[in-house]
């Protein structure tokens, strides 16, 4: 590990953070590395997903002190689309249903927002869908996916391949993942982790959030970070998961 | 000739008809017209039919009555009615001056009878076989008083669609009073998808409709109501046995609008079903109305009876006056009603936002989607996408963009 500025690419430092009349996250620092795997475990309600709501800039969430530092620039104030333009992406652990909105119309909506942002060329509807199949295919998606609602009487499973059809199609530079693997049967999962891989460059970084271990058999993480009580208690390499999933968190020291 | 309406308040039959200008020698469906005129009296903000708009303000202007000149229609694709004259008709069918001579006799609403008595005639339509019509209504007078009504008549065993929109040109201050008699023949479907976008201060309308829905028919009318102004329709609806009506309004309102619908669907035969659903979108200083009654009669056993209304409010002036009510007389029947009125949902706007796209289209998104929900219910897909464009051109125009 490096103190060198340049490798970090997102910088959370000392960040306390409440929802409601809460502090949930009290003082807590990480740093993700470009082009490397962190995943972050913790037991059930340790603020995991607040974190993961913290840096997107949700309205839930209240930051009282600290700063998030991206790409060297303070992003604690920005918007939540500006976040997601400059290259932040979380896929959610419950995302949310919208009946009314066509999936492949608001994913090219999103993407054309994205590429008008870096200056590109916006994408028609017929190159949009070109690249959308190809997606789908890839993740093992029916193609109907195109024509439904966002996320609308989607099961659980298509709800997180679509969460990760986003992800590869924005092809963001920090991706967070909130429980991907939850709720996921095995297929699922593989689908899921090999887009998940298919993404890894080198330069992009990953947050990946998990309640079990099972994820990081398909991901393989470069550090694990342990969450408790708001705080990293503890920062290891991938050896930590054997040692947590035989004597769980309790057995950590800080 | 120059009417303020309001004059007509308290006023007996003859005083009545003299003020609007008819001779002693009524056709009978005038003089029952007047009867129950002077039985109903003007409305007022007291009356319950209007007590959401603002009735007593429209009526209490000065308007120089529109004189009807009828001339030869022209052949075209539409049938164009301006300010009250067909001017256009397309071959072979059958649009036609004539006197009234089915009037219903207990409707509710006082402009009903007095938009009856006003216009010198009826337009007549009768829509033959499995007729597909579009009808454009243009108006391009200033300050004045425009009556005119059409009696629709459909044949048995058909199935005819009407698509309806209104065009205006640069007017301001003028009132149509204006409506359907509809008779809805045995065994058929008629549908009727109305689009009205409306500029500010240009017309307003009171729109009194009667639909009757004999056995074994289905009534499908679709309102899309756009913009600002005021405007009201009423419908006034009678089930006949095993008949079916199935009524979606869309308002998305803007400004200083105030407009909807005021209803009342009586199940009069057996076995009949009605479905109404209101979706309201209410922006700027706006507010909608929403004023339904479905009244189940002790004849109508069997009946099948859905309302709901869902309003979504853009803005912290903007108002839903929403009143689903359904009156029942017997136990064999299924009903449910509902209403509810809320903002745009915050972890909706959130998601999309977090791929990116701004506070402000995530929110334009949402309001077409749920727009969308029943412009969708309209079959036939030119017509879906020329309302989807009318809505679009009214939200882009007239949305007033709200801090976050
Ligand atoms: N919207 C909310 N309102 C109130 N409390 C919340 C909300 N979201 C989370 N919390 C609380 O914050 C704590 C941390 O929750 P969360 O970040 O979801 O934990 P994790 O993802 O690690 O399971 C829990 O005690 C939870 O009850
Ligand atoms: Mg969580």
């Amino acid at each position: 590990m490096s103190n060198n500025k340049n490798e970090k690419v997102l910088e959370i430092k000392d960040v306390h953070a409440k929802i409601g009349n809460k502090e949930i996250l009290k003082g807590l620092s990480l740093d993700l590395e470009p082009g490397k795997v962190h995943a972050i475990m913790g037991p059930n309600g340790a603020g995991k997903s607040t974190l993961s709501k913290t840096i997107v800039g949700h309205y839930d969430v209240e930051m009282t002190g600290g700063d998030i530092i991206y790409k060297g620039k303070s992003i604690k104030d920005w918007e939540p689309e500006e976040r997601a333009l400059e290259g932040i992406f979380l896929s959610f652990q419950h995302p949310v249903e919208i009946p009314g909105v066509n999936n492949a119309y608001f994913l090219r909506t999103a993407v054309n927002a994205k590429r008008k942002h870096e200056g590109k060329e916006e994408l028609n509807a017929a190159e949009f869908l070109r690249e959308m199949k190809k997606y789908l295919e890839l993740l093992g998606m029916k193609s109907d996916m195109i024509s439904r609602s966002l996320n609308e009487g989607f099961s659980g499973g298509e709800k997180k391949r679509n969460e990760i059809l986003q992800m590869m199609m924005l092809e963001p530079d920090v991706i967070i993942l909130d429980e991907i693997d939850s709720g996921l049967d095995i297929d699922a999962l593989r689908a899921v982790s090999e887009g998940i891989n298919r993404m890894k460059d080198g330069k992009r970084s990953f947050l990946v959030i998990t309640h079990y271990s099972r994820i990081l058999d398909y991901i393989e993480p470069d550090y694990i970070h342990v969450l408790k009580d708001g705080k990293v208690i503890k920062t290891a390499g991938p050896e930590l998961v054997a040692q947590l999933e035989e004597h769980g968190y309790d057995a950590i020291e800080e | 000739m120059r009417l303020t309406i309001n004059n007509l308040k308290k006023k007996s039959k003859d005083e009545i008809a003299q003020m609007l200008g008819l001779t002693d020698d009524l056709p009978p469906s005038k003089e029952a017209a007047l009867e129950r005129l002077s039985t109903l009296g003007i409305p007022t903000k007291k009356s319950e039919e209007y007590r959401y708009f603002d009735v007593e303000s429209l009526l209490d202007k000065s308007y120089e009555v529109h004189m009807h000149v009828p001339k030869e229609p022209k052949i075209g694709e539409k049938i164009v009615i301006e300010n009250g004259i067909i001017i256009e008709v397309p071959k072979g069918m059958r649009v036609y001056y004539d006197q009234c001579d089915a009037l219903d006799l207990t409707h509710y609403d006082p402009i009903y009878y007095l938009g009856h008595l006003l216009a010198p005639h009826v337009i007549k339509i009768d829509l033959d076989g499995d007729a597909e019509v579009e009808l454009v209504h243009r108006y391009t007078h200033s300050g004045a008083l425009l009556p005119y009504r059409i009696v629709l008549f459909n044949q048995e065993n058909r199935h005819a669609t009407v698509y309806e929109t209104f065009e205006t040109e640069e007017i301001s201050d003028s009132l149509i009073l204006y409506g359907y008699d509809m008779h809805i023949a045995k065994d058929s479907t008629l549908r009727l998808i109305k689009t009205q976008s409306m500029d500010e201060n240009r017309y307003a309308m009171i729109s009194s409709n009667r639909i009757k829905v004999n056995d074994h028919a289905n009534a499908l009318i679709k309102t899309f109501d756009l913009g600002g102004d005021q405007a009201l329709q009423l419908f006034k609806v009678d089930l006949g046995t095993y008949s079916h009506i199935d009524a979606g309004h869309l308002l998305y309102l803007n400004h200083q609008a105030k407009r909807g619908t005021v209803s009342k669907i009586n199940h009069i035969g057996e076995h009949s079903t009605s479905q109404q659903e209101a979706k309201n979108i209410l922006d700027g200083n706006a507010r909608g109305i929403f004023d339904a009654l479905i009244k189940v009669e002790h004849s109508a056993k069997w009946t099948k009876a859905h309302q709901n209304s869902k309003a979504i409010l853009l803005h912290e002036d903007a108002y839903m006056a929403a009143k689903p009510q359904l009156e029942i007389y017997i136990d064999e029947l299924e009903a449910s009603h509902g209403a509810t009125t809320g903002q745009l949902d915050r972890k909706q706007i959130f998601y999309l936002q977090s791929r990116g796209i701004s506070y402000v289209e995530a929110r334009k998104m949402l309001v077409i989607a749920f727009a969308n929900t029943l412009i969708e219910t309209v079959k036939d897909t030119r017509h879906q996408e020329r309302i989807q464009k009318a809505f679009e051109k009214a939200f882009y125009t007239g949305h007033k963009e709200l801090k976050r």
